[in-house]
């Protein structure tokens, strides 16, 4: 049996997909200019 | 082209194929009936505990081999792989409670899967502090291959914790015996996911790596 409705999660989905995005995107950024500031030295 | 650059170009093409993901997932895969959107969630979460969890074996591997063949570019991978799972384990322990709230109706429960996965998480954060307490190269290299090695042996607990223990967290829909059972749409997205969560991991472990030699070599 299954809900006539749908429960809505939507908001949960999104801000997961925002919090993995802003680690994934974060930790890229972090790589990116620790690398820079060794490729200088 | 240095390792660093190659790990960027990785990096950057596995971000664009991430996008691609994004809108596989939220616009082209169909909703699950009784979760409703939060069971998108899955593309995310599931890929990110698989990226963490690859991230520590590698560790273990690593540190294994260092152990034995006392070859300081092991210490240095196994190094360059616990920070990126740390990453990985972040957004694995952010998203989990994320889709358990709607789900569950809790954001957490201490039942097996989840804390032997935040032990997972720990023991990545152990393994960078004891790296950055201990002065002595060649100490260093092997305490931290001792926490590695720990953390290997936690993996199969991990995945195994669904059967050996009642918990609310659901048992393997895919890594497990016999056929996936899942629709081909969803599945194709989640392999999808998996295939760039990885290579993900690839780009990020080739820039820590390169900048981890970089460092030692300044």
């Amino acid at each position: 049996m299954t809900p006539d409705v749908v429960p809505p999660t939507g908001g949960y989905m999104v801000a997961a997909y925002v919090v993995a995005a802003v680690i994934l995107l974060g930790y890229t950024v972090v790589l990116w200019r620790r690398g820079g500031s060794i490729s200088k030295t | 082209m240095t390792l660093l650059r190659r790990g960027r170009w990785i990096t950057g093409i596995a971000l664009l194929l991430l996008g691609g993901l994004y809108v596989r997932a939220l616009v082209f895969t169909p909703e699950e009936r009784l979760q409703g959107l939060a069971q998108k969630i899955y593309y995310v979460h599931v890929p990110s505990a698989w990226s963490a969890m690859l991230a520590m074996g590698m560790v273990g591997l690593a540190s294994i081999l260092f152990l034995l063949l006392k070859d300081a570019r092991y210490d240095r991978f196994a190094s360059a792989s616990a920070e990126v799972g740390t990453a990985f384990s972040l957004v694995m322990l952010t998203t989990g409670p994320l889709w358990a709230r709607p789900i569950w109706g809790t954001w957490w429960t201490w039942d097996a899967r989840l804390t032997l996965t935040l032990m997972l998480f720990f023991l990545f954060i152990g393994y960078q502090v004891l790296r950055g307490a201990v002065t002595d190269p060649g100490l260093r290299a092997r305490y931290a291959a001792v926490v590695g090695i720990c953390g290997l042996v936690l993996l199969p607990f991990i995945h195994l914790s669904v059967y050996l223990f009642r918990t609310l967290h659901p048992m393997p829909i895919v890594l497990k015996p016999g056929r996936p059972s899942l629709p081909g749409s969803m599945l194709e997205t989640l392999l999808l996911s998996f295939g760039v969560f990885t290579l993900l991991y690839v780009g990020f472990v080739m820039q820590r790596y390169a900048i981890g030699e970089r460092s030692h070599d300044a």
